[in-house]
């Protein structure tokens, strides 16, 4: 659990969070450690091969975190030595849904952790001057109705284009607080006018910063 | 057939074993080699030296077994390199070893045995024979050629017309020895030179040498300097008869190296002779124990065995059954670091603490867990503040790691299983790897193989190992570590799953190492597995359980008859 002194700056930090966006945002615990990796994504002056290496790191973190917000059951399991262990098991029925394009970067670290995972996809575009998100692909397992839904798309910068895929979810009949967004970066404004309309909605992301790194889909695909 | 059938044995627990074994065939291949290459090895061109290079110091400098050896040719072949001792009644393996400190993690001295003697006298007969009568796994064999001083242009021409004189106490480099020895005792890792006969200078390479329970030291002057003597816990001579020695000497440098007669006796008149009358007999008072007839001689090596025996005892070389019930129900210590408790850790835990998880998914899920510890064990790495420009034109107050040396270092086997998920977080990590097995029969740790990066006391270490019961095998990687000069401090034990009594032994031991792990478990039974733990992380993790364990083959093996006269056999076809 690391030393004292971390736990107690971790939870002051989640008060702060509580306090400014609700129960409903989470994030990654800071360790120096994640930090380090936000700092190489940022900076411009890594190299590509970097960049998809530490961003690969962050997104499998920001995957494992996210699996923890999904349902479980406890259970008992005997072990090879011939004792019992209280573990946990994970319940069915889950699925991912990534948001094209940068959405995708994260489907690998999904399929890392979850070999076999019904996995949909959106693609949003938004309109060069209105900077409205229109719908233009959205493709889900048929019965994603039933199922608990991870939305992943790493950079929040307004929250249009989340805020317009989670629309086209709940016209599926997803169940609002059935979704869960895992995000690397995020804005402020973009937590805040996300969880403004839909407050029953589970946020994960690394880090919430005014300065959203919007290169990363273009540095992570090599289309920059 | 003998090798197909050999290969439907089901795994034997002892099939770690035979890494080892394959790693010692390659080292020894490799070692082969640089000796065609560098052209000077002993068969190929005898040299013209009096004291010809022996088979032992120059074969395998980088086998395993470390250590030098001044054996005649006829025993090297069987003795200098292969870590296989063969008496007439058993064999020894002479490769793991057992800890060389005691329950607090602090060296226990090493016990120095100095054996002197004349040119051909036998000493390493003896030398051998203490060795294989010990039948102690971790024995070090120093011998003093290896500290032939360099020799200038001038006297390498008088070497080469049997003028100089290699007998002469001023032919050795003893400042050199004093510091190797000195290094040995405090079991550290020393770099012996190897000494090249036919240019009389050391070589380039040198070979690494690492502490023992036991170090023999032998050469014919091993007694002649007092800050040598002082180190020597037991001092041998042996005693051969004058005539015996001359007699072998022209059978050894005769028959076998090719030298002339006269040259031969030249040498042993002008030089060997007057040097063991001036030099080496008159040490004869400082011995403990004075072996007439060397190697023959075996009640002398019974007595001394005895007495190495008993000494050993008194230092304290048993281990683990202590540990196992050091510590019971103090508070964890503040260097250990548990990864929060989370669902998915726990359901991880589920998955791969369940007897009934199938191997497939047993990887899978052992895999993201690792993944998870290592990452959580990076974050304890020191980082410092840095400032970066982004794209956006904004700067970036963030963090960058402070120390870009880190490696990986796996205790085999299971530790091997996370070496992938260092790799995948850190690009172009170096890897070292430390082999430490049970003995079966004393429960006891031993390290059988050591590959280290060349200057790892430079780096952070990461060191590896999928569970941890007792801790007797950490301590012994983490002391094998500080033996190479590696600051406590930059060490991390990461494991997946530690008994209390583990983290608790490590912690006490070496209260500067960080120690990671997912969860600790309460007890340790018998066989000193964790409870309710995980079983053999490296048996169910490599598919090498115990045959009743086993999963059933998918497709039964067909039973073809086979007739031959008067036989009836079955074989198994695997294909």
């Amino acid at each position: 659990m690391g030393s004292v002194e971390e736990i107690s700056k971790f939870n002051e930090q989640k008060h702060e969070f509580l306090d400014e966006y609700g129960p409903n945002l989470k994030t990654l615990p800071v360790t120096d450690q994640v930090k380090e990796l936000q700092t190489i994504i940022r900076d411009r002056n890594t190299t590509r091969s970097d960049f998809k290496f530490y961003a690969d790191r962050l997104i499998r973190l920001v995957i494992e975190e996210s699996l923890n917000q999904l349902p479980f059951t406890k259970c008992v399991i005997t072990t090879p030595t011939g004792s019992y262990y209280n573990g946990l098991k994970y319940e069915r029925g889950n699925c991912g849904v990534s948001i094209v394009r940068s959405g995708e970067a994260m489907e690998q670290g999904l399929r890392d952790c979850c070999r076999s995972i019904r996995i949909g996809k959106i693609l949003v575009e938004s309109d060069a001057d209105t900077h409205e998100a229109r719908v233009v692909y959205a493709r889900f397992p048929e019965d994603i109705a039933a199922r608990k839904v991870l939305l992943m798309y790493p950079i929040m910068s307004t929250g249009n284009t989340v805020i317009k895929s989670v629309t086209v979810l709940m016209e599926h009949n997803v169940l609002e607080e059935n979704i869960i967004l895992s995000n690397l970066f995020c804005t402020p404004f973009a937590a805040k006018s996300i969880i403004s309309a839909f407050p029953q909605m589970t946020i994960l992301t690394s880090e919430v910063h005014p300065v959203a790194p919007n290169h990363f889909g273009q540095k992570y695909f090599g289309t920059d | 057939m003998a090798a197909m059938l050999q290969q439907f044995d089901p795994p034997s627990s002892a099939s770690s074993e035979s890494d080892a074994e394959e790693n010692e065939i390659k080292e020894i291949i490799s070692a082969d080699d640089e000796e065609k290459r560098s052209g000077h090895f002993f068969d190929a061109t005898p040299p013209p030296s009096p004291r010809p290079p022996s088979a032992g110091s120059q074969k395998s400098p980088r086998s395993r077994r470390q250590r030098t050896t001044s054996m005649t040719m006829t025993q090297s072949k069987v003795t200098a390199s292969v870590s296989v001792l063969r008496s007439h009644t058993r064999t020894i393996y002479t490769a793991g070893r057992p800890p060389w400190y005691n329950t607090a993690g602090q060296q226990a001295e090493p016990f120095v045995i100095g054996i002197c003697g004349g040119s051909a006298s036998g000493k390493t007969t003896v030398a051998t024979k203490i060795i294989e009568a010990l039948n102690i796994p971790w024995v070090t064999l120093l011998s003093m050629d290896s500290f032939y001083k360099v020799l200038n242009e001038k006297q390498h021409l008088l070497a080469d017309q049997n003028e100089y004189n290699f007998d002469h106490p001023d032919a050795f480099d003893f400042d050199l020895l004093k510091e190797t020895l000195g290094r040995l005792k405090e079991g550290k890792k020393v770099e012996v030179p190897i000494y090249n006969f036919c240019t009389h200078s050391r070589e380039n390479r040198t070979k690494t040498m690492y502490g023992a329970n036991v170090i023999i030291f032998e050469g014919i002057l091993a007694f002649y300097k007092a800050e040598i003597l002082k180190v020597l816990d037991m001092k041998v001579f042996v005693d051969t008869d004058a005539d015996i020695r001359l007699a072998r000497r022209l059978n050894r440098d005769i028959c076998q190296r090719g030298r002339d007669l006269d040259g031969v006796l030249k040498q042993y008149l002008t030089f060997v002779k007057p040097a063991f009358q001036h030099y080496i007999a008159p040490t004869m008072v400082h011995a403990d124990i004075i072996v007439p007839r060397g190697g023959d001689n075996t009640v002398a090596i019974e007595l001394i065995v005895h007495h190495v025996h008993t000494q050993l005892s008194l230092r304290g070389f048993k281990v683990r059954e202590e540990l196992a019930h050091l510590f019971t129900g103090q508070p964890l210590p503040r260097s250990l670091h548990m990864l929060p408790e989370t669902p998915q850790i726990k359901g991880l835990h589920t998955f791969i603490r369940n007897k009934d998880t199938q191997r497939d998914e047993f990887i899978f899920y052992s895999k993201r867990l690792i993944r998870l510890v290592i990452e959580f064990a990076l974050s304890l790495l020191p980082f410092k503040d840095s400032m970066v420009d982004t794209p956006q034109g904004v700067p970036y107050q963030g963090k960058r790691c402070a120390s870009h040396k880190i490696c990986g270092v796996s205790i085999l086997r299971a530790g091997e299983t996370m070496e992938q998920a260092v790799c995948d977080v850190c690009k172009d990590i170096r890897i070292g790897k430390i082999l430490i097995q049970t003995n079966i029969t004393t429960g006891e740790p031993e390290l059988y193989y050591l590959r280290l990066p060349k200057d790892i006391k430079d780096y952070k270490v990461i060191l590896m190992d999928a569970t941890v019961a007792t801790g007797a095998a950490a301590m012994m990687a983490i002391r094998v570590l500080l033996d190479h000069d590696v600051p406590e401090k930059n060490i991390l034990v990461v494991s997946l799953l530690m008994a209390e009594s583990g983290v608790h032994t490590i912690a006490y031991a070496f209260p500067q190492v960080q120690i990671v792990t997912s969860a600790v478990d309460p007890e340790i039974n018998e066989k000193f597995y964790v409870l309710p733990g995980i079983g053999n992380f490296g048996d169910r993790y490599f598919g090498t359980e115990p045959a009743e364990e086993k999963l059933p083959v998918s497709e039964p093996p067909k039973k073809i008859p086979i007739n031959l006269p008067g036989m009836y056999i079955q074989l198994r076809v695997l294909w």
